[in-house]
């Protein structure tokens, strides 16, 4: 097969206006969706009923659910009830309300990881509910689930994708359209796959170091834990 | 009449089919040193542990001074579930697994409390600890990682910890039980000069020795009952009751064999 060079030059510029949008997006959705996930998961194991049941509703109905249909859902069926947003807005939300079911249920483990004595020794000495977990139970659990965040947050860059399907001039449209124009699809998605596995590896490098670093600072059981979990991960990926 | 200073009245706890608690009421005066003893499963932990409402009775009250810890009578409004937490605060708990945060060292395990609970600025908590740290003989430790000390080292932290909060009255559970050997004495020297200092204390404990020679009041307890109680020679002496005597019998071979 003959490659044709060219296009990689002619038609970077182009690709790489469709990565700054992904990117853009990806980017706002997890700094919705991890804070989402994260009340999502408080939530869960809220004494108060109400607000537990409509956490475990929203992550069930999340993350059962294909995302693609998802995204349908919220870029035909908002517009309905006066909601008349952007493709790009649509997108992060809908990859914002995906991520966070899945970050929720990967804190929740990590708030079961710890100890209970924590909570005990926690709330024995006097502190509220929610002070016990922001100053112990939260940062124990940071170092257990920064490993599987990391894995969610690259699933949710490689989910971006789909954005495609509704009209938002994200990489891979981008890739689609370029192709279109030059008939040249080797060539073309070469290129986009590389610039999602080049923004991927770079996250899922600082995120190592990262995590060598707490585990430097702290010699901790939890940490210990979180190296266990780490390994895990390398094997499966 | 004299009023207690803490008061456990009629408290009941069942853990499924299990009685933990049936109908245990407590008296003890300020300054007084009660040592819980009984079989495993006696209820003597749950009953420590309803004391500051941890685990939450079925049916009962405590009182701290007169004043109302918790009752079940009636469910905890907001305003006194801020009440249960300051009320804990002047209850230092000890448990048997230490319950040190192993994300924090040494120094800012005895002074995250009194900045968060007991709303104390860094300077003066930082003061503090450095006091109750050197007390309890781990002012060459503070800033050493909970995970690099010995288990003696971290109940010793774990009773600075409670002390820091300028506790009224410590609750025990077993702070020995999962020590090496060799280490159970640094613990019980700290809690003598506990004793010493007039602390009121609850202490559920296998070590009877201990319980003898410091205690004002040994408590036994069988199957979630109060079964004998009253001072340490003639408890431990003379036992009145069936249990009690089977009980230090079974502790005497235990002990002989080892």
């Amino acid at each position: 097969m003959n490659l044709e060079y060219t296009i990689f030059i002619d038609y970077a510029p182009t690709l790489l206006l469709g990565f700054w949008l992904t990117l853009k997006i990806v980017v706002c959705a997890i700094a919705l969706g991890i804070p989402l996930g994260l009340f999502l998961a408080l939530g869960k194991r809220s004494p108060f009923v109400f607000l537990s049941f409509l956490s475990t509703s929203f992550i069930e109905i999340f993350r059962n659910t294909p995302f693609i249909i998802q995204v349908f859902l919220f870029y035909y069926v908002l517009p309905f009830y006066g909601l008349r947003l952007s493709a790009e807005y649509v997108g992060i939300l809908a990859l914002a309300a995906f991520g966070s079911a899945y970050f929720a249920e990967i804190i929740r483990a990590g708030i079961d990881a710890v100890p209970k004595g924590q909570l005990e020794s926690a709330r024995a000495i006097g502190m509220t509910d929610w002070q016990s977990m922001k100053n112990i139970i939260l940062p124990q659990t940071l170092s257990i689930v920064l490993p599987p965040l990391t894995n969610q947050t690259l699933t949710l860059i490689k989910e971006s994708a789909i954005l495609s399907t509704i009209t938002v001039h994200e990489l891979t449209m981008t890739g689609l359209m370029v192709q279109g124009e030059t008939f040249r699809p080797f060539e073309v998605f070469i290129m986009v796959a590389l610039l999602y596995w080049a923004l991927n590896e770079t996250i899922a490098t600082i995120m190592r170091r990262f995590e060598k670093n707490i585990n430097k600072n702290r010699n901790t059981g939890s940490t210990k834990n979180s190296s266990a979990i780490l390994k895990q991960n390398e094997n499966i990926r | 009449m004299t009023l207690n200073f803490l008061e456990l009245k009629g408290l009941h706890k069942k853990f499924g089919e299990i009685t933990a608690l049936n109908n245990v009421s407590l008296n003890v005066s300020k300054g007084e040193v009660i040592f819980i003893i009984g079989p495993s499963g006696c209820g003597k932990s749950t009953l420590l542990r309803a004391v500051n409402w941890l685990t939450p009775p079925d049916k009962g009250e405590v009182c701290l001074e007169g004043d109302i810890v918790g009752s079940s009578s009636s469910k905890l409004t907001i305003k006194e579930s801020k009440l249960l937490n300051s009320f804990r605060a002047r209850m230092g708990m000890v448990f048997q697994q230490f319950n040190v945060w192993p994300h924090l060292n040494a120094l800012e395990n005895v002074v995250r409390a009194q900045i968060v609970v007991a709303k104390r600025n860094k300077a003066e908590a930082e003061a503090k600890a450095l006091k109750i740290l050197d007390e309890v003989g781990l002012s060459d430790k503070i800033n050493e990682w909970p995970d690099n000390l010995s288990g003696g080292q971290k109940q010793r932290l774990a009773i600075a910890r409670s002390l820091a909060m300028d506790p009224i009255l410590m609750l025990l559970d077993e702070p020995t039980s999962a020590l090496d050997p060799e280490l159970v004495g640094e613990v019980l020297s700290v809690l003598r000069r506990l004793v010493n200092n007039g602390m009121t204390m609850l202490i559920v404990t296998h070590e009877l020795g201990f319980a003898s020679k410091f205690g004002d009041r040994i408590v036994f307890m069988d199957g979630g009952e109060i079964i004998e109680e009253g001072i340490p020679k003639k408890i431990l002496k003379t036992p009145k009751t069936q249990r009690l005597k089977m009980f230090l019998e079974k502790l005497n071979i235990t002990s002989f064999k080892q």
